[in-house]
């Protein structure tokens, strides 16, 4: 074709151009595919602790215990009965018979209280996930070498008796349901109070308040708040929550708890500290919310004589609350993972009860996660990958809800 | 509006108020259970008279089903092991209220024990020191101490460390001193790499008793007394040095590199031998033998301290603490510590019936 | 009004100014103290915090000079040099920015010039998701992943187990997200015409986007920017448990050190006592912490404004 006016330089230039596009189309594609490689080796890096061949042996060998010649597993029920009593403490057999009498247990159960109290399992070595796929003959050989009454199985450390049981010092035991309460407990508090709070200032900030002077510094103030670095939002529960309200927070002025131990350390502080952290989140998703709604439809209410308020209420507000309400999930999703601020407010070490209620020690998951990954056995490491997967689960739950509830109401919406 | 804003604050105050008055009814099942004890303790007395119900430590036999309500410890990171297996055992066999424990170090425990007065119980790695029985005079409580068990410090390294089995005391203090900083500085054969020094940190007992029987010894004023203030800062100034509360911390710091030596209680060594080595002190290794009869340098007594009105108001306090005093010594050895001189226990123990009166 | 008397008895007369307003009065009453609950939030943490950092402040060893420029920091024997924290705190920052700046612009730029709807339907999500883990899960993905595989690359007398480059490239991957969505809203909101303007005149979409949107976008990217360097500033669970526990003033960052806020996190788990000069320190360093941030903030703010202002 005849270009009288595209001259060689062009050309050349051309190619140069179009090798450059190439280039950086690969680079940029390279970091969309960096990003999606981080996310899948963060969740690989946790399903591969979370479940794995376990190395099972015992404190004490079963044929040690086995009477006259007779092993553990053919024994009938009285002698099994005479076997725990000989090897359990007093006390402990004394509560065994008080939970359940020994003459209306199973000869399996008794078996059962024989193998977990007296032989006690625990766990000898742990590998990961990939390992037990792709090295399981090394493994297996590994065991019968340094473990040699050990028994490769397969675990799960995630299970439905994890989420079950309390906090312990054994691995194979220790479970979240401390954690899991104490962090929906929590979670309660924390919506109770920054929900109203946060939308009532929505409202305010884009309903009532005029251009002036106060209005523009309370947005400017909501915007720093939610750039306060969180572990900030902790040392300000711990100085104001913790300390100065400590008759309130503790529950001793309300006669809820005893004088003598009580501290402020409890989930009313954790759930006011992380109210005001999430406060801020509320407010800026809330006013986004409540502005997408269209002016003509404010007008139109206006027009028939209805109040303000009235208004706000039977308009404005149905109209945002797909808004806010995903804005308000948003808000419980960052509640749930932190960690700092509640480390600063006083969540407890060890804690293996249920939350009683407003005045209760508390430890959450986050909290549990944290300590866990902190000691060194690998076991712990396990037991905080299935944390983590609780919490992840947790966490995309509530996501879904959130997609959910917000469809449900833009369908209730349109459908008026 | 401004002049509304006081009121309507108040009105808000009392609404929250009004909220968490709400959320206080779960707990009057908290409340009633001093009234539920009041039967127990007229039980007691009955169990204490009748010779028969003496268990073998001497001490009263007690049911810990009899018992409920909140035993509030808190203290050393070193006994935190031990008081757990003694709790959760104490718990197994029916205790049905609940025992919490905190990991903070013995100063820290001490202070919510005497300045605050928050917990039942204070479990500690060292001795009270005076200005802290005086704190807790100043709440009417009396210290009283329980000797549990015995630690051996252990000093260890990361198994993969081949020149250290064995260093003398002074050579252990030039390690921890800010004065060196590299192995080479101690001994010369020793390689020339900076020494990765791991402590636990002020607050924990287990640097205190570290800074007296170590350092100590190289800081000697005029009079010949130790002066631990040098002692401390001598430690505290040091290069490459990782301070935490948390054991666990140090644990993994340690196996971290073949460079790196740190301290600890001999539980948290125990738990983790397949990783790391446990030096021996003056040529004499940490054991239940050496730790027993005070060969090994580092031996260190651990302590539960208990108030006699605390153990009087709370039935429950005072069972938990008979408990521990009964068993320690069937659980202390597999949590990784030593057993205390049978006169010691037998010291904690007659402390206890006579607290107990 | 008078007409309202001429109406027939069957129809009732509406008087507004009687009906509902007491309760409409308290409702704004009530909402007037929302909007200005979160001053008392601001003014609560710079009364606590800066309270407490007084007290810090005025003890006799103590001097902000010293406090500003030392290079130790160990209150038991009176050094309160807040520089070594400073420094290690900068240093997760900057490599965490050194990873997620690049990484984020390339992904923003991916998804609004390149991407298909399909695909930017697709990858969006899984930002959000990035986005959405708790830091405590990236501070164990720190510790179990990715300080072994700097171990094995580097070798591990190079790395020690507590290092910042470790927390530095892990809070990179949690800020990455952060920064790619402001960076692509901020592209996103560079009109269409600008956009087909370039093209028109020849320009290949790689051209259009660095030469036309990404300087019309500019002060979107800024606060991008900002916004993620104060996240990371910030960030606590990442280098508490990744990157060491003492303060240490050193510039390899294969070796531990302690930040800001990881010495705050691990002073408050060994628990305080009230007025020790422990407890105090930490308010200090609080404050400084929350002055930097917010001093950020209010830069990003005022980049944002100033550069919107010259575009138009």
């Amino acid at each position: 074709m005849n270009k009288p006016f595209l001259t060689p330089y062009f050309d050349e230039n051309l190619g140069r151009r179009r090798l450059a596009e190439r280039v950086w189309n690969v680079i940029f594609r390279a970091s969309t595919t960096a990003g999606i490689i981080f996310l899948a080796l963060l969740l690989f890096n946790i399903l591969n602790q979370s479940f794995g061949y376990v190395a099972m042996t015992t404190k004490v060998d079963p044929d040690t215990l086995a009477v006259n010649g007779v092993a553990l597993e053919d024994m009938d029920k009285d002698s099994l009965v005479a076997v725990l009593q000989a090897n359990v403490s007093k006390g402990k057999f004394r509560q065994l018979e008080r939970e359940l009498p020994m003459a209306e247990r199973s000869r399996d159960e008794v078996y059962g209280l024989v193998w977990s109290d007296v032989v006690e399992p625990e766990i000898a070595g742990t590998w990961l996930l990939v390992d037990s796929i792709l090295h399981r003959e090394k493994i297996l050989a590994e065991t019968a070498q340094k473990f040699p009454r050990a028994e490769v199985t397969f675990r799960s450390w995630v299970s439905p008796q994890f989420l079950a049981t309390p906090q312990a010092s054994n691995p194979l035991t220790a479970g979240v349901r401390t954690a899991i309460l104490g962090s929906l407990y929590t979670i309660l508090i924390t919506i109770l109070i920054a929900f109203p709070l946060g939308v009532g200032a929505a409202i305010y900030l884009e309903e009532y308040a005029a251009d002036n002077r106060l209005n523009r510094l309370i947005q400017t103030n909501i915007s720093n708040l939610a750039g306060v670095p969180s572990i900030i939002y902790g040392m300000l529960g711990l100085a104001i929550f913790v300390r100065t309200l400590e008759p309130l927070t503790s529950g001793v002025m309300f006669g809820a708890t005893e004088p003598g131990t009580a501290n402020g350390r409890t989930i009313l502080s954790a759930g006011w500290t992380l109210a005001l952290l999430v406060l801020p989140l509320i407010i800026i998703n809330a006013q986004e919310a409540i502005r997408s709604v269209s002016a003509s439809l404010k007008q139109a209410s206006y027009g028939l004589g209805a109040t303000r308020w009235q208004t706000i209420w039977h308009h404005v507000l149905p109209g945002a609350m797909p808004g806010i309400l995903t804005g308000t999930i948003l808000a419980i999703s960052r509640a749930i993972g932190e960690t700092a601020p509640l480390v600063v407010v006083g969540a407890a070490t060890y804690i293996t009860f249920d939350p009683t209620g407003l005045f209760s020690k508390f430890t959450t998951l986050p909290i549990q996660i944290y300590q866990w990954t902190a000691r060194p056995q690998p076991e712990f490491r396990n037991l905080a990958a299935g944390a983590i997967l609780v919490l992840l689960i947790m966490l995309m739950s509530l996501n879904a809800a959130a997609i959910l509830l917000r469809n449900r109401f833009r369908k209730a919406l349109y459908d008026r | 509006m401004v002049k509304k804003a006081p009121v309507l604050f108040a009105v808000m105050m009392i609404a929250a108020l009004a909220l968490s008055a709400c959320g206080a009814q779960p707990t009057p099942a908290a409340v009633e259970v001093p009234a539920t004890e009041a039967p127990v303790m007229t039980e007691a007395p009955v169990v204490t008279e009748a010779p028969a119900a003496v268990s073998e430590s001497g001490l009263p036999e007690i049911d810990p089903a009899d018992f409920s309500g909140s035993v509030v410890t808190a203290g050393s990171s070193t006994v935190f092991p031990l008081a757990e297996v003694m709790a959760e055992r104490f718990k197994d066999e029916g205790f049905a209220g609940e025992v919490t424990i905190d990991s903070i170090g013995s100063g820290a425990g001490f202070e919510r024990f005497c300045k605050t007065g928050e917990t039942d119980v204070a479990n500690a790695s060292r001795g009270i020191k005076d200005s802290e029985v005086e704190s807790c005079a100043a709440l009417g409580r009396t210290p009283i101490e329980f000797r549990v068990g015995t630690d051996a410090l252990a000093i260890v390294v990361s198994t993969e460390n081949d020149f250290l089995t064995d260093v003398t005391l002074e050579e252990l203090g030039k390690i921890f001193s800010a004065t060196t900083t590299n192995w080479s500085d101690v001994r010369a054969e020793w390689p020339n790499e900076a020494i990765l020094r791991f402590s636990p940190g002020t607050d924990s007992g287990t640097f205190d008793f570290f800074v007296e029987a170590v350092m100590g010894p190289m800081h000697k004023n005029a009079d010949g007394k130790a002066d631990l203030e040098a002692a401390e800062k001598d430690i505290l100034s040091a290069a490459n040095v990782q301070f935490s509360e948390d054991d666990n911390v140090l644990v993994q710091g340690v196996l971290g590199s073949k460079y790196a030596i740190g301290y600890f209680g001999f539980a948290y060594y125990s738990e983790n031998q397949g990783t790391l080595k446990a030096l021996s002190v003056d040529g004499v290794a940490p054991s239940a033998e050496s730790a027993d009869d005070n060969s090994y340098p580092l031996s260190r007594p651990l302590f539960m301290y208990s108030d006699a009105s605390i153990m009087k108001d709370k039935p429950q306090v005072a069972a938990y603490l008979n408990f521990v005093l009964s068993y320690v010594n069937e659980e202390i050895i597999e949590v990784g510590y030593f057993p205390a001189s049978d006169a010691a226990l037998e010291a904690a123990r007659q402390a206890f019936m006579d607290a107990s009166k | 009004m008078e007409n309202t008397r001429q109406y027939t008895p069957q129809a009732p007369a509406i008087d507004l100014r009687r009906h509902k307003r007491p309760t409409e009065q308290v409702i704004q009453a009530f909402l007037v103290f929302c909007g200005v609950f979160s001053i008392f939030i601001t003014l609560g943490i710079v009364y606590e915090i800066g309270k407490e950092a007084l007290l810090f402040f005025k003890l006799p060893e103590v001097s902000v000079w010293a406090f500003l420029t030392g290079t130790t920091w160990q209150p038991k024997i009176g050094a309160f040099g807040i520089l070594p924290l400073l420094n290690a705190t900068l240093m997760t920052t900057a490599i965490a920015m050194a990873i997620a700046v690049p990484l984020g612009l390339g992904v923003a730029i991916y998804l609004s010039e390149y991407a298909s709807p399909r695909v930017r339907a697709l990858l969006k999500p899984v930002l959000e998701v990035l986005a959405g883990i708790p830091t405590v899960v990236y501070g164990y993905f720190a510790l179990t992943f990715m300080t072994p595989l700097l171990r094995t690359v580097f070798g591990s007398d190079v790395v020690d187990i507590y290092n910042t480059a470790s927390a530095g490239l892990v809070m990179g991957i949690l800020i990455l997200p952060l920064i790619s969505s402001i960076s692509e809203d901020a592209l996103a909101a560079v009109p269409r015409s600008l956009r087909e303007a370039a093209y028109g005149l020849g320009a290949t979409k790689l051209e259009t986007a660095l030469v036309v949107v990404l300087p019309a976008a500019l002060s979107g990217l800024a606060a991008a920017f900002i916004v993620g360097l104060s996240r990371a500033i910030g960030e606590t669970m990442i280098v508490a448990l990744a990157a060491g526990a003492g303060p240490n003033f050193t510039l390899n960052p294969f070796k531990g050190a302690e930040t800001m806020t990881g010495h705050i996190v691990r002073m408050s788990g060994g628990d305080l006592s009230y007025d020790s000069i422990d407890y105090n320190s930490l308010f200090a360093i609080g404050l400084f912490l929350f002055v930097v941030t917010l001093l950020l903030n209010l830069f990003s703010q005022f980049v944002v404004r100033r550069f919107r202002e010259v575009q138009e």
